[in-house]
């Protein structure tokens, strides 16, 4: 029961859970609030915060066949983090098997300064887990990234333990086939979708379907984005090809999906 | 030995001098004077891996020790004990030691000698009478005179002629004018003299190379434990972060060596990204390191010594404490600093070749326009992306799919990878990438027209999107009618 005494001054309903979603994290535990934001309310509406908490592990599945997709919203997350430190990218070396290796000339069409990751091949998943958990916790990198093909619930909770007392990100992209509960603060199933053209028919910017699966002290909610390498900037997905109209329907369209 | 006239024996063991053969012998008069002689081919690789396996079995008396070459003999090796020696109490102790442990490690029977010039330590070592004779500096000439010519390392030949001239000992040499000798003999001769005497300085091959700071340790009781180990280096790593201090350098790159017991050496290497004097760090990649090296090497009965060298130092700033724990308000360099610490970190345990960053390299080739180098831990320039339609998958290979187009030359309309076929939705391009003709081998002399060159086929990429939004990279090679009439398609990326 919530004593009014409390809350001097509830006015509303919204009021109040603005109270308590400001109130909620001290009692988890957490330090403090250095969040990721999309820079996008439609979004940052639904995490804790307003945005990606920044000492938590957040896992991207990528959808049927989106695997690309799925690396391409990684690496504009990480374009996102704040520019001093290098960024860790650990990558089994079997791990992207079939879908090539990551190239630094289309990091750099992505907006990612490819000179500010450093790539780390592992043979192992235990190796995997162990260079994650190093490259947390010694406070080098702005953010970690990662690819991992199984991961257990014990296994994030001891990531996500290492990325809150290191303060720092943790995008791991898990294949959609071997999915158990995990610790993550956030789950993101990513998909490719039509990109966006400019007004001569060309490829301009990037878009993906983002489903939030999961969502510790948030909610859960599916939005079209599309994401612009240059501004480094999320944005919604005009349902029109008209840029008059993206404004509007884009609100609608993520008022019908969340 | 094989040499003229059939095989000539090239090593004895006592029982084979005790019936009376002679090295150099050929192999069948010996077989005539003992009917039970067992004779096995020379096997130079193996003498010489056993050689230098002892000198650096030997480093743990003094870092420089230089195994002979065959030039020397090849059946011993020089340390140069220079402000080692009293480490052991003088350098009779010293050798004392040494031939107690080749006895009794190797069951090596040795002769040693002590002198100012590696020439002179030979000599001795080869010819005087006394079992290790430690001579005292400047008494070279007087110790070499009676030892006969052999003892100054000449060939064979010359010796021989020496001889025929009347000259049997050295000191029959030293008085004598040099200019008849430099005429009549090859310049070995006086050369030979000259670094016996310590006229001419003669140096050391090092099987290793020597470290520029080193610290050893012996200890009573053998050790076996990986934490034993590694505290000793920690505290080995404290009394060279002195001297480091003192000279104001870092250690980039530093080599532990573990002294078996039984004589075996196992040293291990570290490479360093920034040079650095912190003790933990070091203590951790030698404990990473040694995980690797306990899956290979076994500790047996523990070891005896441990030694840690630093082989190649370089001037760090002097603004460097332990780092501190806190994890905010970290200072740039502290930042490149942590980073260095934990890419070496990373190498220890996955490998050299494990942590890299991209370095960008100009060409229009898209697999050829950038690399994978080893990471630094500093930030290379990028150049300002020209095209921004580059995949961010790149496929290893280009993989053949096929494609149908409307025309032969125009964009595709269907292709079908990995056994599913896509409907193109849209598409953009051609972005027509040449061959890098001045790569390709050509034949000589390289044909004028562009049309004519046997080198790659001209690719056309077009960027290409299905309906479900997955984007391709695919690329057409060979221009329609002028390089190839079936051109043949190939994915070689895929677009996030």
């Amino acid at each position: 029961m919530l004593a009014p005494a409390a809350f001097p001054v509830i006015r509303s309903r919204a009021a109040v859970v603005e109270e308590l979603r400001r109130l909620l994290p001290r009692l988890e535990g957490s330090r403090q609030a250095v969040t990721l934001p999309f820079g996008l309310a439609a979004i940052d509406r639904h995490l804790p915060q307003g945005g990606l908490a920044c000492g938590s592990l957040h896992e991207v599945v990528p959808d049927d066949g989106g695997t690309a997709a799925a690396f391409g919203f990684i690496v504009a997350l990480l374009a996102r983090v704040a520019r001093a430190r290098p960024l860790f990218f650990v990558i089994p070396g079997y791990g992207l098997g079939q879908y090539g290796r990551l190239y630094g000339h289309g990091l750099s069409a992505l907006g990612l300064d490819p000179a500010r990751l450093i790539l780390v091949e592992t043979a192992h998943r235990r190796d995997t887990l162990w260079a994650l958990e190093e490259a947390l916790r010694s406070g080098a990198p702005a953010a970690v990234a990662g690819v991992i093909d199984k991961l257990d619930l014990k296994l994030s909770q001891r990531l996500q333990l290492a990325a809150a007392d290191a303060g720092l990100p943790l995008f791991l992209l898990r294949p959609a086939q071997l999915l158990e509960s995990s610790a993550a603060a956030t789950r993101w199933r990513v998909g490719p979708a039509a990109a966006a053209r400019d007004r001569f028919g060309l490829f301009a910017r990037a878009r993906w379907h983002l489903l939030l699966e999961r969502c510790r002290n948030g909610r859960a909610g599916e939005w079209m984005v599309e994401y612009d390498h240059v501004a480094h900037r999320f944005s919604l997905a005009a349902a029109l090809a008209d840029p008059a109209f993206s404004r509007s329907t884009g609100e609608k369209f993520v008022r019908q999906a969340g | 030995m094989t040499a003229a006239g059939g095989p000539r024996l090239a090593a004895l063991n006592e029982a084979a001098e005790a019936a009376g053969l002679v090295l150099g012998e050929p192999l069948a008069d010996a077989r005539a004077k003992a009917g039970e002689l067992q004779a096995s081919a020379v096997d130079a690789a193996a003498d010489d891996a056993a050689l230098r396996r002892l000198a650096l079995w030997a480093t743990r008396y003094t870092p420089t020790a230089s195994a002979w070459n065959a030039e020397n003999g090849a059946d011993g090796f020089f340390l140069d004990i220079e402000g080692a020696a009293h480490l052991f109490g003088g350098e009779e102790r010293l050798m004392a030691d040494l031939s107690d442990r080749l006895e009794n490690n190797f069951g090596l029977p040795a002769r040693l000698a002590v002198a100012d010039t590696p020439g002179t330590a030979w000599a001795l070592a080869r010819f005087h009478a006394a079992p290790s004779p430690v001579l005292s500096s400047g008494r070279e000439a007087e110790a070499l005179a009676p030892l006969p010519v052999e003892a100054l390392r000449l060939s064979p030949e010359t010796c021989t002629t020496l001889r025929r001239l009347g000259f049997k000992s050295v000191g029959a040499l030293l008085d004598q004018p040099r200019a008849p000798f430099a005429a009549r003999f090859p310049a070995e001769l006086l050369r030979r003299l000259d670094q016996a005497l310590g006229r001419v300085e003669e140096p050391l091959v090092p099987i290793i190379a020597p470290p520029v700071y080193h610290s050893l340790r012996y200890l009573l009781e053998p050790i076996l434990t990986q934490e034993a180990v590694v505290a000793h280096a920690k505290r080995l790593m404290q009394t060279l972060v002195r001297v480091l201090e003192r000279d104001d350098v870092g250690a980039r790159a530093l080599r532990f060596c573990l002294y078996r017991v039984d004589g075996a050496v196992a040293a291990v290497d570290i490479g360093l990204t920034l040079p650095t004097r912190n003790v933990a760090h070091v203590a951790r990649l030698i404990d990473l390191k040694l995980d690797a090296v306990a899956a290979t090497q076994e500790a047996g009965f523990g070891f005896e010594a441990i030694g840690l060298a630093v082989t190649l130092a370089e001037p760090i700033p002097a603004r460097q404490a332990e780092l501190a724990a806190v994890a905010e308000d970290i200072g740039d360099a502290d930042r490149t600093e942590r980073c260095a610490t934990l890419i070496d970190t990373l190498r220890q345990r996955l490998g050299p070749q494990s942590v890299r960053q991209f370095a960008a390299i100009t060409s229009h080739l898209p697999e050829r326009a950038e690399a994978l180098s080893p990471a630094n831990g500093e930030a290379s320039a990028w150049p300002a992306p020209e095209q921004t339609t580059r995949p961010l998958l790149l496929l290893p290979r280009a993989e053949p799919t096929e494609v149908t187009a409307l025309v032969p030359d125009g964009p595709p309309r269907r292709f079908r990878w990995r056994g599913v076929t896509y409907e193109v939705a849209g598409s953009q391009g051609p972005e027509r990438i040449a061959s890098e003709w001045w790569r390709d081998p050509l034949p000589f002399p390289p044909p004028l027209a562009v049309e004519d060159k046997k080198g790659a086929p001209t690719r056309d990429y077009y960027l290409v999107e299905d309906a479900d939004g997955h984007r391709f990279w695919l690329y057409r090679e060979g221009l329609y009618e002028r390089e190839t009439i079936a051109a043949r398609w190939f994915v070689h990326g895929l677009f996030a």
